[in-house]
């Protein structure tokens, strides 16, 4: 085919949207409200997936070395933490500080600790929070493996639980993206399919004079296209105000930052680019593709 | 050129819609196809269409074995035709030049070409004032003017009516026929299905009846008039537009006795029964 030919029929295209614009904006509306739907679930998913890291991320190795580990070991002890793959954050914790917040912690620990002189049988020691809480017990037992270390400690448990509730999040998100994502599909379906339908005369005139299924098919893909495409940038900036306003509502919650991990929310401008490159292409893709496997029953002429 | 060799088409139904049909219609020949509805007049179009399969036998339309033809191949055959369905079907969203120049779209025609060619087909019609009308504001015979500019403008070598007349008005059917029989003048074969026995008495020429589908009549028999029409005046604008030299009004045929106009009145009535109704 010529570029002339390709150019006409992607102008039949982009024409025919206005020429049938009530079924392109029904088209339009379907398609908008099922990538929002989708869109936000998705959105949602990762945001909980990214808390539950969050607060994962606050779980705590405590690591105890030798009392009488010298300063310049203990020094390379926690060059060697940090530079370990899974290590996230490394709080030093020295002899002192430990001997403080003993005497703190422990009700009447001054008049107790009066008692001992100075605080050298306490142990310098280390706080480290962990990249994924997944692989923790690994990482509390090559730590214990490392020199000068008398004891690690972290609770196993609570990676356990998040790790659980990660992949019960998981499970639900995917079963309900899914099941979203099928019914979006079957609007967009019916939809399109009634958009073909009203012009199936059209379809089958075009057969009469010859037209190529191909040639037929082109001014719908265009026309499918376009209308998702607009869709896919309405999603986006639909997605776009709501996500900000409800992370300037939430990140304002101390608290609730704190308790529930919402700190590790992602921020929009994170995320921008990716969202809007996948709803465009989504909704281009579905938009195209829905017209096309629409025509497809009545070109059998 | 179109032929049927020994065709029958069965329907999944169990009905037989034409039975060891055989046909030939040379090039440049105007054929009317006559018979009452279920007679399997549109069983034959639609073979002709390569819509439907026969049976058995041989079709063959344009050089094409419709047998044989695959289906990727049917776009390229169907350009060879030209149609005009008694609705019409003009592509509401287009307009009279849209409809027209589609089908050289379709063919890949230089734009060049469909510049100058659609225009001169539309003044073919005469409807050059109506060029960017939609179908919605023309008459019904204006829109079939349309359909038969859009039959003719890829120069096909077969032009297969379906009950052209069949949604316009009476007068207009003759203006219709005309346009037909001028289109053919130029050598395009035409075939014609009908069930106005006025207008198959009126031109006359090749006749097929089918009945039962069974071809039971195919002879070719005078027209009933040798007087101009008002419509004849459009042929001879229409060839003047092409270019051509008008033609005379053809040969009338020798002035009928009598005898012989009821003979033909005898044989049409009888060809087309009492059928009234409206296309199959």
């Amino acid at each position: 085919m010529k570029i002339s030919g390709f150019k006409y029929l992607a102008n039949q295209g982009v024409e025919n949207i206005w020429k049938n614009k009530m079924m392109a904006f029904a088209t339009f509306c379907v398609l908008l409200i099922s990538l929002l739907l989708v869109g936000s679930s998705v959105l949602f998913y990762l945001n909980m997936n990214s808390m539950i890291l969050g607060l994962g991320n606050q779980n705590e190795i405590a690591i105890y070395l030798d009392p009488n580990t010298s300063q310049a070991d203990v020094d390379t002890f926690g060059y060697k933490l940090k530079e370990m793959d899974n290590i996230n954050t490394v709080d030093y914790i020295s002899k002192e500080q430990a001997y403080q917040t003993m005497q703190n912690q422990i009700s009447r620990g001054k008049a107790i600790f009066d008692y001992i002189d100075g605080y050298d049988f306490m142990p310098d020691g280390f706080n480290a929070t962990v990249v994924n809480n997944d692989t923790i017990e690994d990482t509390v037992a090559q730590i214990a493996k490392m020199e000068h270390v008398e004891s690690v400690s972290s609770m196993p448990q609570v990676a356990e639980f998040l790790r659980e509730l990660r992949r019960v999040v998981s499970i639900i998100a995917g079963a309900i993206i899914i099941a979203l994502a099928a019914v979006s599909m079957i609007m967009i379906s019916n939809t399109t399919k009634a958009s073909v339908f009203a012009r199936r005369e059209e379809i089958q005139i075009m057969k009469y004079v010859g037209a190529t299924n191909s040639f037929i098919r082109m001014p719908f893909f265009v026309e499918g296209m376009v209308t998702g495409f607009f869709a896919g940038a309405g999603a986006f900036f639909i997605t776009w105000a709501v996500y900000r306003s409800v992370y300037r509502i939430l990140t304002e919650q101390g608290m609730l930052m704190r308790a529930f991990g919402i700190g590790s929310i992602i921020p929009f401008d994170n995320i921008r680019l990716y969202v809007a490159f996948a709803y465009l292409l989504a909704g281009a893709l579905i938009g195209a593709l829905g017209s096309v496997v629409s025509t497809r029953r009545h070109l059998d002429v | 050129m179109v032929e049927l060799q020994n065709v029958s088409v069965t329907y999944s139904s169990g009905v037989d819609a034409l039975n060891n049909v055989s046909l030939k219609i040379n090039d440049g020949d105007f054929a009317f196809v006559v018979g009452s509805s279920g007679a399997g007049k549109s069983t034959m179009i639609k073979l002709l269409l390569k819509e439907i399969d026969a049976t058995s036998g041989v079709v063959t339309v344009n050089g094409y074995n419709l047998n044989k033809l695959k289906k990727r191949k049917i776009p390229e055959f169907r350009r060879t035709l030209g149609f005009v369905f008694q609705d019409f079907r003009l592509i509401p969203s287009m307009t009279v030049y849209e409809n027209i120049a589609f089908v050289l779209r379709v063919i890949d025609a230089p734009v060049k070409y469909i510049r100058k060619r659609v225009p001169y087909v539309i003044s073919l019609v005469g409807l050059h004032a109506k060029t960017n009308s939609y179908p919605d504001e023309l008459s019904g015979g204006e829109k079939q003017r349309v359909a038969i500019a859009r039959a003719l403008v890829n120069d096909p070598q077969l032009i297969i009516a379906d009950e052209p007349t069949g949604n316009i008005d009476p007068e207009l059917s003759y203006e219709i026929v005309e346009l037909l029989k001028g289109i053919n003048d130029q050598g395009t074969t035409i075939l014609m299905v009908t069930h106005e026995h006025d207008l198959v008495r009126h031109f006359g020429g090749r006749i097929i009846n089918i009945t039962d589908g069974e071809i039971v009549f195919d002879e070719v028999i005078s027209g009933v008039t040798d007087e101009p029409l008002p419509e004849e005046e459009l042929a001879h604008t229409m060839a003047e537009a092409a270019g051509a030299q008008p033609q005379a009004p053809a040969a009338a045929p020798a002035q009928l006795t009598s005898t012989e106009d009821a003979l033909i009145d005898e044989v049409i009535a009888a060809l087309t029964g009492a059928d009234q109704g409206g296309a199959e």
